[in-house]
């Protein structure tokens, strides 16, 4: 994992023992979300036991990929060197069809395009060999993918 | 209320530092200044402070014991947090418990803070918070470039002006009074006038909130003493009683800078008025919330000013933007809002500022900005804890 103060790269995810199997399926372009098995709920985020039923069997199931922003910023602000390049550059958090809130980014629409409410689905952006983070595009985007995603 | 701590603990000292950006004085020496300055005002000696209780301390400020260290005091009891807006109403609480529960006769809250050297960890690579195992309070996330406290405030906004029709011009209100305040307050940083068009104007520092949305960036001390009711009523000065408090809210429904159920990270979305236990600092205090003259709250941004007055039920719930409209939290309006001007116009003492300007307050001594006939002023913020002063 790179240093999360460098000055010069974008921080990866940190890798947890909760949050590893969400982080390894985006690597496999597949978004995952924690499960009570007992009250068949997902939740977010990833925990050691599920917070509505407090069960300890959490498993990890395979998600939609489809939900709606439910808020949205732009920063223009340059706080990490490594982002500066992109400024002004947007930041998300969609609900899932599932009901969790993740936080990303959307790709392949303008920042002034943004609306909460708006459809999106996930696509998969492999930053690094290692290292794969979700991102969201408008629903029904034909071959928007990011060009990583290939 | 039998057994309650209510009215048990005053305070009865208060005393800051210069307020300036980039000021040649270490943290600590600023401190040293508003601990000196508090000592007089409420005519007691270093060796009376036995306790501390700083909302502040790794990483960001110094810890307990380097400042009994420094100041060479010699306390019996500690509470301590670190520096966040969050624990300025739980280091008031706890000072206030240690004095009724007898493990403290006198506790200092002090804040010292150079923000503008330390400026670092408020966002970008050096904000140790977002990069935490578990994440950060904010909605932080760096690895979608997402760094700052601002991001949490900026998400919670969108959302609010896209559910609530509310609109970045109607926020304005907020550092707009916020700044006819300070021009009231020779202490306060901002003295320039600000209006619609300068706020409108403004750069963004995260879209939707524009530069004059967010706090400063000072430096700065503020301490506060308290001590029994019993001995505050020989000491020097008219004693302040805190009447009622209640603690932060926290759980699924809740992120730290919305209102309930917003729909920020993992709230549920729904409208909520407040509930009984949202109102307990007023039933402590044995009075309603009509009774308040001025409201104090955390501004680090201004639509935390827009969720504390929701939380409290001031005004119904997206109804708050339009609430402040018309100079209502200026000064002369119906509930004067942060008289000193607050975090976005006085100085970011992490709300110890606002502190010291409602004992200021209740002491009659405001000067242009008195509040008329002050006797009972709420602090409160927007993640749901409170604590009212009373003369």
């Amino acid at each position: 994992m790179m240093d999360p103060n460098s000055l010069t790269s974008k921080p990866l995810p940190r890798l947890t023992p909760d949050n590893t199997p969400f982080w390894e399926a985006c690597r496999r372009h597949e978004l995952m979300l924690p499960w009570c098995a007992a009250c068949d709920r997902a939740h977010w985020p990833p925990g050691p036991v599920c917070p509505f039923c407090f069960g300890m069997r959490v498993e990890w199931r395979r998600a939609s990929g489809r939900g709606r922003i439910s808020s949205w910023v732009v920063v223009h602000q340059e706080w990490l060197p490594a982002f500066k390049s992109e400024l002004p550059y947007n930041a998300v958090q969609v609900e899932l069809e599932e009901g969790v809130r993740l936080t990303g980014n959307v790709v392949g629409v303008p920042n002034g395009a943004l609306k909460v409410g708006l459809p999106v689905e996930v696509v998969f952006d492999d930053v690094t060999e290692t290292a794969t983070l979700p991102r969201f595009q408008p629903m029904g985007t034909e071959a928007a993918s990011p060009a990583k995603d290939a | 209320m039998s057994g309650s701590i209510s009215g048990k603990a005053a305070i009865v000292g208060i005393g800051q530092s210069a307020f300036g950006r980039f000021l040649p004085d270490s943290q600590l020496g600023l401190g040293a200044q508003a601990l000196r300055a508090a000592l007089d005002d409420a005519g007691l000696q270093r060796s009376d402070i036995d306790g501390l209780s700083l909302h502040m301390g790794w990483p960001l400020g110094a810890d307990y014991d380097r400042m009994a260290e420094v100041y060479g005091l010699e306390v019996n009891y500690v509470n301590q947090a670190w520096t966040h807006g969050r624990f300025v109403t739980s280091a008031l609480q706890h000072a206030a418990m240690a004095i009724a529960t007898g493990m403290a006769t006198v506790v200092a809250c002090i804040t010292a803070i150079c923000f503008t050297r330390e400026r670092h960890i408020l966002g970008g690579p050096g904000d140790q918070e977002g990069m935490r195992e578990q994440g950060a309070t904010h909605g932080e996330n760096p690895v979608f470039g997402l760094t700052s406290p601002a991001a949490g405030a900026a998400f919670a906004m969108q959302r609010y002006m896209a559910l609530h029709g509310a609109t970045s011009a109607e926020l304005a209100a907020v550092p707009i009074a916020l700044r006819q305040h300070a021009r009231l307050n020779p202490q306060a940083l901002m003295q320039k006038p600000l209006t619609l068009e300068d706020h409108q104007s403004a750069r963004m520092i995260v879209d939707p909130l524009r530069l004059f949305d967010c706090s400063l960036v000072t430096d700065g001390a503020v301490v506060v003493l308290l001590t029994g009711a019993d001995r505050a009523r020989d000491l020097r000065r008219l004693p302040v009683r805190i009447t009622g408090m209640q603690g932060i809210r926290s759980g699924r429904d809740e992120f730290i800078f919305a209102p309930p159920n917003l729909g920020i990270n993992q709230q549920p979305t729904a409208r909520v008025t407040p509930r009984e236990r949202d109102l307990v600092a007023y039933r402590m205090a044995g009075l309603d919330r009509d009774a308040i003259q001025g409201f104090y709250t955390y501004d680090a941004f201004s639509p935390l000013v827009l969720f504390a007055l929701e939380r409290f039920g001031f005004c119904g719930p997206g109804e708050a933007a339009r609430w402040v409209q018309g100079g209502r939290i200026a000064p002369g309006g119906e509930l004067p809002v942060n008289t000193s001007g607050g975090l976005l116009s006085e100085a970011h003492v992490c709300g110890w500022n606002s502190i010291a300007e409602m004992v200021r307050q209740l002491r009659g001594e405001a000067g242009p900005r008195q509040i008329p006939d002050a006797r009972c002023l709420q602090w409160g913020t927007c993640w749901g804890d409170s604590v009212i002063l009373q003369r």
